[in-house]
């Protein structure tokens, strides 16, 4: 029994203790449960990948991309790229589709919340390439695809989209009258 | 040596897994939420960055492309992978109208590697935003209402 319990820890050990900041330069957002992590991996559509249900070209931008660890064939899952700027890290990861990268950034975890393999992408390259891209083109990005919205002010002020929810649904979601005694003392 | 190292990097190709697992049935009733907020605590505790509170920010995180989840009444995240037929799960239409909604979720539950992915075939019931927060906690961020009187 000793044994076979020795081995079933043996068996689980890598992909409990394993420590991915080695060579790490990400820079820190000061975030609870945020570790360094250079990784290499594979970038997949999870969708695809948990189900079955696969698009060409991993969706081409319009689904959830997937990190598959090369170390231990764990699923990461990137909710982020490196901007400040309320955007995640599907179009920073979608030219690299199926193809096996190299990522640097932060991993997120949190037990109490459920957060495990959550990731913050600042950097990404092709396994056999030098050059790493920086994982911040999201706002450029939107902003060819939303040339009518050209002008001041950050892009989440200026998306049609979000302009169009809010217009109808309020900054609080319960109506746009409903919430005006709210604002109105809010910003007394 | 260049030809060496690429030589190695072919090596080495190929060999990540690749697998489909089985789903389960499941119903679950809970709030469309933004994950990062949610698990990343980069606007405040787990109580702050869900409701009405969180809206607007909700809305632009949907629309940013960061995945949403389902957040149910016992606390567990469901990370959504595709909602009534929408597989577009970056930035789509389908869960950007249902930012901080909360809805009764009928479809099929994976789990990997610790996290719970929902591909949720119907939307059984859309209660609408039913965590009324803003007066308890402003809006969060701060900045997320633009002050009316600048």
């Amino acid at each position: 029994m000793k044994r076979l319990i020795m081995i079933l820890a043996a068996l689980a050990s890598p992909a409990m203790a394993q420590d991915f900041s080695d060579g790490s330069e990400a820079k820190t957002w000061n975030l609870y449960g945020e570790s360094p992590a250079r990784f290499e991996a594979k970038v997949v559509d999870i969708l695809c990948e948990m189900t079955g249900d696969c698009a060409a070209e991993c969706g081409g931008g319009t689904r959830q991309l997937g990190l598959l660890r090369r170390a231990d064939d764990v699923l990461v899952f990137p909710n982020k790229n490196a901007q400040a700027a309320f955007s995640g890290a599907v179009v920073e990861l979608a030219p690299f589709c199926g193809k096996e990268v190299e990522v640097d950034g932060l991993l997120i975890t949190d037990p109490d919340l459920g957060a495990k393999h959550i990731y913050l992408v600042q950097k990404i390259r092709n396994l056999c390439d030098a050059e790493w891209t920086a994982a911040n083109r999201w706002t450029k990005e939107w902003a060819k695809a939303n040339p009518e919205a050209k002008g001041k002010g950050p892009w989440f002020r200026r998306d049609p989209r979000i302009k169009a929810q809010i217009a109808a649904h309020g900054y609080t979601g319960i109506g746009p009258e409903a919430e005006k005694p709210f604002i109105k003392e809010w910003f007394e | 040596m260049r030809i060496i190292a690429m030589s190695l990097c072919l090596l080495v190709s190929g060999t990540f897994g690749a697998q489909a697992s089985e789903g389960e049935r499941v119903q679950i009733k809970g709030e469309i939420i933004d994950t990062w907020c949610y698990y990343s605590g980069v606007m405040g505790g787990p109580d702050a960055v869900t409701g009405s509170a969180h809206h607007t920010c909700a809305l632009w995180c949907s629309a940013g492309g960061i995945p949403v989840g389902l957040l149910a009444e016992d606390g567990t995240v469901y990370m959504v992978l595709k909602i009534k037929g929408d597989a577009n799960s970056a930035g789509g239409d389908t869960q950007l109208n249902l930012a901080s909604h909360e809805i009764t979720a009928d479809g099929i539950l994976y789990k990997r590697d610790g996290l719970n992915y929902l591909v949720v075939e119907k939307v059984v019931t859309d209660h609408g935003i039913t965590n009324l927060n803003h007066e308890d906690y402003g809006p969060i961020p701060g900045f997320a209402i633009p002050d009316p009187t600048k």
